[in-house]
């Protein structure tokens, strides 16, 4: 019998990997080769057309020293917090208020994903247009509801640009959030909100003690994804405000798309990705963790 | 049950309220797209254009690359998702039916390079689109997007893989079926509701990527819409009724396929991000 199973897996083994040949052959020769032939090229000075003379850890040495990029790592924190921040709150009340039964919520459900489902570009320069100085209907929003008196220079102030960003963003990101929790909020069933109701506990600690610990996980989960996203945040942050006014919103990756690109350091470019790799591994590991074990348990179930 | 309907109208309340700040700045596009050049820039915005013109779309499509950028994309997005869904079924059927040396291994590899943001990756890519002649070319973009679209692909399609009943396999194994058969002429049938959702987003990812195309692509002919669109602005001048045709002209396509794939399409949102 056991020789029988070892064969069956030993047939099994290479069934998959003839059939995967052709994506892991893929994988190892446009993601693995460049990445780590990238990674080596982190200790070069690389520029775009030249060579490449292996100088150390120069590039990480500049780098740790450059306020320009020290910034940028603080404003990357402040963008990826506030984001989240709004998109968790406003995620969990959407997904809350869609639990509660209606008509015509299937409709509504999938007219509050349109944000996340329309393409970055698309609701970048709607947003640029909205908080433009001339023409810009915030601006008379604002002024009609008598909350200032004189247009706001949006992209123009620090503060001002960097709520810009991350209104886009939110807006963008909170139906992720929304939907996700929402669908572990069907989950749960009534009877724990009757039992609840029937100790006498109000809406606040229903919440709490009910509603809380079951969407704690996949509050988590998507929490940890749209970390990684905010932190990988590009398109919107440079064609909103384009790393300005005065670097007050140059997030790392616009930090490095003008060090790569524009200033032609491929090298060093390499080497703020590299260096913002230890926060994507402890990142990725939750992540993985969270959603290997719950695919296990899961099979378990099943089985 | 006084709470209860003060909870009802609360949350009425706020769903309304997210309606509009959904939905009104889409509005707002739609609406600039079809206003004269002096309404945009009225002191008083209207609501609705006063004096309804195409002007916007026709200046679009006649003095600009954007239609050559809309059929970039549309190749580029086709070709990828159809490549990723060919190149990843494979790895998600065997990854959710079979018991094989280096499953573990595999499948983490898999989730790795899906969870991997790809700022990381863009310059390397870079170089190695250059070291291979593709630069300025959709057939660099082609070769390197399925970067992120195979184990997105892999991995979503898991679940929808798993959820089959493993008897009709079994049955079928019983009746002689080999294994290829089995996976592509039983499971793929089955599976083709997921499947279809999970390509369409894979055909989305491609569809509005911009860091990458803007790295790779420089030459006009050769650019997808989200450049050309970000092209169309010259240092602080931004027209704007072009930006918000070629915003709504590039958000069509993604809407109609959305609205038909609504059933599947809740599912398939919550499952980009996070599996339940």
């Amino acid at each position: 019998m056991e020789g029988n199973a070892d064969a069956s897996v030993r047939r099994n083994t290479k069934f998959a990997y003839m059939v995967n040949a052709p994506l892991i052959i893929y994988m190892m020769c446009v993601l693995a080769v460049p990445m780590i032939w990238g990674i080596s090229l982190s200790f070069t000075n690389k520029t775009i057309g030249g060579g490449a003379d292996f100088i150390g850890l120069k590039n990480y040495i500049t780098l740790l020293q450059d306020k320009e990029y020290l910034n940028s790592l603080l404003n990357t924190v402040k963008f990826t917090f506030f984001s989240i921040a709004g998109k968790l709150v406003f995620g969990t009340l959407m997904a809350l208020a869609l639990n509660v039964k209606f008509r015509g919520r299937n409709i509504v459900r999938a007219l509050l994903l349109i944000p996340w489902t329309l393409p970055n570009i698309v609701a970048v320069l709607n947003w640029r247009w909205i908080f433009a100085a001339t023409g810009g209907i915030a601006n008379y929003l604002l002024k009609g509801l008598h909350l200032i008196d004189q247009d706001l220079i949006w992209f123009g102030s620090a503060g001002l640009a960097m709520t810009t960003i991350i209104m886009a963003n939110v807006w963008r990101g909170t139906p992720f959030f929304g939907i996700s929790i929402l669908g572990k909020l069907q989950t749960i069933p009534g009877d724990y909100y009757e039992a609840a109701a029937m100790d006498g506990a109000n809406i606040f600690q229903r919440f709490w003690y009910v509603t809380l610990p079951e969407i704690k996980d996949v509050i988590l989960l998507s929490m940890l994804m749209s970390t990684i996203w905010t932190i990988n945040e590009f398109e919107s942050v440079w064609l909103l405000t384009g790393g300005g006014p005065n670097g007050s919103t140059e997030v790392m990756n616009v930090f490095s798309y003008k060090t790569a690109m524009t200033s032609m350091q491929l090298g060093k470019g390499i080497a703020v990705s590299v260096l913002a790799m230890p926060v994507f591994m402890i990142l990725i590991y939750f992540l993985s963790k969270k959603m290997l074990g719950e695919e296990e348990t899961k099979r378990r179930k099943k089985a | 049950m006084k709470t209860k309907k003060s909870v009802a109208i609360l949350s009425r309340l706020f769903i309304a309220l997210c309606l509009v700040i959904s939905l009104a700045p889409i509005y707002w596009m739609l609406n600039t797209s079809f206003k004269g050049q002096t309404e945009i820039y009225s002191r008083i915005p209207t609501l609705f254009p006063q004096d309804f013109t195409m002007e916007s779309y026709q200046t679009l499509i006649t003095g600009t690359a954007f239609l050559n950028g809309l059929k970039n994309s549309l190749l580029v997005a086709a070709v990828v998702s159809a490549f990723s869904l060919l190149v990843a079924y494979p790895a998600a059927y065997t990854l959710a039916r079979i018991r094989f040396r280096g499953r573990q291994i595999f499948s983490r590899a898999i989730l790795f390079t899906y969870l991997l943001p790809t700022s990381a990756l863009y310059i390397p890519l870079y170089i190695f689109v250059a070291r291979v002649g593709l630069t300025d070319n959709i057939l660099g973009l082609m070769l390197i997007y399925p970067t992120f679209t195979l184990p997105y692909v892999s991995w979503i399609l898991i679940p929808h893989i798993a959820s089959i009943p493993k008897d009709i396999e079994e049955a079928a194994t019983v009746d002689g079926c080999s294994r290829l058969r089995i996976m592509y002429q039983i499971i793929f049938p089955l599976a083709l509701p997921g499947i279809i959702s999970t390509t369409i987003f894979a055909f989305a990812m491609c569809w509005g990527e911009y860091l990458y195309a803007l790295v790779n692509v420089t030459k006009t002919s050769m650019q997808t819409f989200p450049l050309v669109i970000a092209g169309l602005i010259f240092g602080d001048m931004y027209p704007w009724g072009q930006l918000m045709a070629g915003a709504i002209l590039a958000c069509v396509p993604i809407l109609i396929i959305y609205m038909f794939a609504s059933g599947s399409l809740t599912g398939g949102a919550t499952e980009g991000g996070v599996k339940m």
